[in-house]
C-alpha cells in the first residue's frame, strides 16, 4: 500500500502519541494496556489499522469463530516462529477494534513503521465485518458457529451472511479456510468460491465415523439446509451440528476436505481441539509450511491460559478447561469422560459465574447434555456467582436421585477449590470447568498471578 | 397403579433458544422421581394436529426469528384449532420467552411484517423498533392470577407464589380486555415495561417472558401442573409426595437477595 508523505506525517504523530501512552500506562501500572493505546490511535488516525496491517509483508490470518480462536491462533504462530518468520499476534485475546490497532502498535516504530511476515488476528463475531474492508487479510479461519450470547450476537444466521459479504469484496487471492462439517460455514465456502470474485476456499474436517455421536445433542443451532430450508440428513455427527450432511432436497452437500485427519495428531484434548488443530494445519499447509515442522509445532504446543491448560496445585495435578456456552461445555465434558474413563473416581470442579465477560444470563447450562456426565458418578464440586443454578442442573440430571455423582456445593470459591484438590487422589487429574471470570478468578488462586 | 403422564414439547428444535427445554426436564424428572411413569412426545411439523389430544401437558420455548416463522406457517390452520381445543379442555401449559407471542393474535417485529399468531390469548404484541433497547435481565413478580394464585399459594402453604427469572425480549405485549395478567412485575420489565403486568393466565395455561428454565427454580409450577393434568386425567385427588427442593430455595435467596428484595 502506498501511503503519501502527509499521511506518514500523521501516522507517525499517532502512533508516538499512542506508544508514549502505553509506557505510562505500564509505568504507573494504570490498568489495561491491551486496548487504551489503541482508542487513541484511532482517534489520532481513523485509518490507522489500516495502514499498520497493511504493512505486515505476507499479509494478515483472521481466525474467526465462536470457539477455539485462541487455541488455533496459538497453534499457527507456533508454527509460523518454529518456521522462522516473525510474527504479530494479538495474544491477550484482545479481539475487538481497539484490541487489534494496539497489538499492532506494540510491533510498530516511533515513525510508524511495522516489521512482521504475518499478522495472526483473531477477531470477535461481531466485528468481522467491520475490520475486514481495513485488514484486507490475506487468510480468513472460520472455525466454528455456534449459539453463544444470543443477547449480545444475535443469530447465526445473521452472523455468517455479514461474514459472507465483507469478504466477497476482497481481492482473488484471498484464501477461506472453512469448517466443512458445519452447514452454514461450508456454505459460506461455497458461495464465496462463486460469483464476481471468487476466492480460494478450503474445508478443514473430520473423516473419522468411529468419532461419531450417538445422537445429536440438543444444543444445535443451523441443522437446515442454508440454501432450501429443508431439515439436512446428518449420516453421523461429530460435534454439535457439525458431521457428514446432506440436503435431500436441493444440490447442497459437504465440499471435500483439503486434509485427511486421520494423518494428523492433535493438540490438547477434546474433539474440538481437533477441529482447531486441522484448521491450522489447512491453513498452515496452504502457507507452504512443511509437515515436519507443522507436527513438531503441535507434538510441543502449550495450551494458552485456561484453555486446556494445566497447572500444579498443592501436588495435585489439575486441568482447566474454560467453557463459554452449551456447545463448548458439551465438548469439555465430552473430553473429560474420556479422560476418566480409565480412572477410578473422578473429581471435577465447575464454576458458573454470571458477569458481563460470561454472559448475564445463565439460561444456557440447560441446553448442555449433563445427563451423562452426571450418572457416569465420581464427585463434582460446584462454585461460582451462579453456583445453586449449576448445582440445580446437576442434580435435575440425575436419573434417580439416590445415584449418580456426589454434588458438593461450595459458595466460596477457595474454599470448592481446596475441596476439589482433596478429594482428588494422588495419581489424578482434577478437572476445572469455569465460564470466563471464573477462569481468571482461579487461575489467580491457583498460579498466585493475576492476568492483565 | 402406576400413574401416567404424557408431555407434549411443542416444536423441540424449532422453539427451544435459551434453556426453555429446563422446563421439560424439571417436569419430567419432578414426575419421574416420584414414580409417575412420563412419555415427552415432540409436537412439530412432522406431527398430525390430531396427536394433540392424547398429550396431558404441554410446554413451549423462543424460537430465533427464521425458526419463528417456520413455526406460524406450520401452526396456521388444524394444529392451532387442536392447541386450543386442549388448552380450553383445561390441559396445563407452561409457555415461556416467545410463545406467549404465538398464543396471541399477533406479533409486529421490529423490521418486516405483522405474524399472525394463534388467538387463542386476547393480547397482541409489538417491537417498538430495533434501535428501542430489549428488555432484558433477572425478572421477579408475583402471580396473581386469581384462581392459579389461590391454588399455587395453598400448595406453597400460605406462601405468595414469587416467580424468580430471566427476561430477555425486544417485542411488548399488551393484555385485551379478555385476557388476564399472570402476575405484578417486582422487579424487571414484564410485559411491556411499563403497565406492570407480565404474562397472562388462560384456562390452565402459564405463558411467561420469564424464559428458559422457569421451572426448575420454581418447582411449585411444575408440581402444580402434574397434579392438575393427573387429576383431571384419572378425575381424583391427587397428592404428590415432597421432594427436597432446597436447592432450588437457596437459588431464589440468592437472587433474592442480589435483587435486595425480601421474601
Ligand atoms: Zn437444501
Amino acid at each position: 500500500m502506498q501511503i503519501n508523505l502527509l499521511d506518514r506525517v500523521r501516522l507517525g504523530i499517532a502512533v508516538f502519541a499512542a506508544k508514549t501512552i502505553t509506557e505510562t500506562i505500564r509505568t504507573f501500572k494504570l490498568g489495561a494496556a491491551s486496548v487504551l493505546p489503541g482508542t487513541i490511535g484511532k482517534r489520532l488516525h481513523p485509518q490507522i489499522l489500516a495502514m499498520l496491517s497493511q504493512q505486515i509483508k505476507h499479509g494478515v490470518i483472521i481466525v474467526a469463530g465462536t470457539n477455539g480462536k485462541t487455541t488455533t491462533s496459538l497453534l499457527l504462530r507456533d508454527i509460523l516462529e518454529k518456521d522462522g518468520w516473525k510474527v504479530v499476534h494479538n495474544e491477550a485475546g484482545a479481539n475487538l477494534v481497539n484490541g487489534l490497532i494496539t497489538t499492532l502498535l506494540e510491533k510498530t516504530s516511533l515513525t510508524g513503521k511495522l516489521k512482521a511476515d504475518f499478522g495472526i488476528l483473531e477477531v470477535d463475531e461481531n466485528v468481522i465485518p467491520l475490520v475486514i474492508p481495513q485488514l484486507k487479510p490475506k487468510y480468513v479461519i472460520a472455525l466454528n458457529l455456534f449459539r453463544d450470547q444470543l443477547d449480545r450476537y444475535g443469530e447465526v444466521d445473521t452472523i455468517t451472511y455479514r461474514w459472507g459479504k465483507a469478504i466477497a469484496e476482497l481481492d482473488c487471492d484471498t484464501i477461506l479456510v472453512t469448517n466443512g462439517d458445519d452447514p452454514a460455514l461450508a456454505h459460506l465456502g461455497q458461495q464465496l468460491a462463486t460469483g464476481d470474485k471468487p476466492k480460494q476456499v478450503k474445508y478443514f474436517g473430520l473423516s473419522e465415523p468411529e468419532l461419531y455421536l450417538d445422537e445429536i445433542p440438543h444444543a444445535v443451532d443451523s441443522i437446515y439446509c442454508p440454501s432450501c430450508g429443508t431439515a439436512l440428513e446428518y449420516k453421523g455427527v461429530y460435534l454439535s451440528h457439525q458431521g457428514d450432511f446432506d440436503c435431500p432436497k436441493c444440490d447442497f452437500t459437504k465440499s471435500k476436505l483439503s486434509i485427511d485427519s486421520k494423518e494428523w495428531p492433535q493438540v490438547l484434548i477434546g474433539v474440538y481441539n481437533k477441529y482447531n488443530t486441522l484448521a491450522a494445519v489447512t491453513t498452515m499447509e496452504s502457507i507452504g509450511i512443511s509437515k515436519p515442522i507443522i507436527l513438531n509445532a503441535i507434538s510441543n504446543f502449550q495450551a494458552a491460559f485456561g484453555r486446556s491448560e494445566e497447572v500444579m496445585y498443592k501436588g495435585k495435578k489439575v486441568r482447566i478447561l474454560l467453557t463459554k456456552n452449551p456447545a463448548s461445555m458439551n465438548e469439555t465434558i465430552r473430553a473429560i469422560s474420556q479422560v476418566n474413563q480409565a480412572g477410578s473416581e473422578s473429581v471435577s470442579l465447575m464454576l458458573l459465574n454470571d458477569r458481563t465477560p460470561d454472559g448475564t444470563d445463565v439460561s444456557w447450562i440447560w441446553d448442555v447434555d449433563t445427563e451423562k456426565f452426571v450418572n457416569a458418578g465420581g464427585t463434582i464440586v460446584v462454585s461460582g456467582d451462579r453456583v445453586y443454578d449449576m448445582a440445580l442442573r446437576l442434580e435435575y440430571s440425575k436419573t434417580d436421585l439416590n445415584s449418580g455423582a456426589n454434588i458438593i456445593v461450595k459458595e466460596d470459591l477457595k474454599e470448592a477449590i481446596d475441596t476439589a484438590i482433596k478429594l482428588t487422589a494422588p495419581n489424578q487429574i482434577l478437572h476445572i470447568i469455569p465460564t470466563y471470570s471464573a477462569m481468571l478468578d482461579v487461575r489467580e488462586i491457583l498460579t498466585g498471578k493475576k492476568i492483565l | 397403579m402406576t400413574l401416567e403422564l404424557k408431555i407434549g414439547w411443542l416444536y423441540p428444535t424449532l422453539m427451544s433458544t435459551y434453556g426453555d427445554r429446563g422446563n421439560v426436564i424439571a417436569l419430567q424428572q419432578r414426575a419421574q422421581w416420584r414414580g409417575i411413569k412420563v412419555e415427552v412426545i415432540p409436537f412439530d411439523v412432522n406431527s398430525h394436529p390430531d396427536s394433540i389430544h392424547q398429550i396431558d401437558m404441554m410446554a413451549g420455548g423462543g424460537a430465533q426469528d427464521r425458526q419463528q416463522e417456520i413455526v406460524m406457517r406450520d401452526l396456521a390452520g388444524a394444529k392451532a384449532e387442536a392447541i386450543k381445543a386442549k388448552l380450553d379442555a383445561g390441559a396445563p401449559g407452561v409457555f415461556t420467552c416467545g410463545s406467549p407471542q404465538l398464543l396471541g393474535r399477533f406479533y409486529e417485529p421490529g423490521l418486516g411484517e405483522r405474524i399472525e399468531g394463534m388467538g387463542i390469548i386476547d393480547l397482541e404484541s409489538k417491537h417498538p423498533g430495533i434501535d428501542v433497547p430489549r428488555c432484558t435481565g433477572n425478572v421477579v413478580f408475583e402471580i396473581t392470577a386469581k384462581r392459579l394464585a389461590a391454588e399455587l399459594t395453598e400448595l406453597l402453604g400460605g406462601k405468595k407464589p414469587i416467580i424468580v427469572g430471566f427476561e430477555n425480549h425486544g417485542g411488548r405485549t399488551y393484555l385485551g380486555p379478555n385476557a388476564e395478567a399472570l402476575g405484578t412485575v417486582i422487579k424487571g420489565f414484564g410485559n411491556n415495561a411499563t403497565d406492570g403486568t407480565e404474562g397472562a393466565f388462560y384456562c390452565n395455561a402459564i405463558a411467561t417472558y420469564s424464559h428458559g428454565p422457569l421451572i426448575p427454580k420454581n418447582p411449585f409450577i411444575a408440581d402444580w401442573m402434574i397434579k392438575t393434568a393427573l387429576q383431571d386425567k384419572y378425575q381424583t385427588e391427587i397428592n404428590l409426595a415432597p421432594l427436597d427442593d432446597s436447592l432450588a430455595d437457596r437459588a431464589r435467596a440468592a437472587m433474592l437477595k442480589r435483587l435486595e428484595i425480601s421474601d
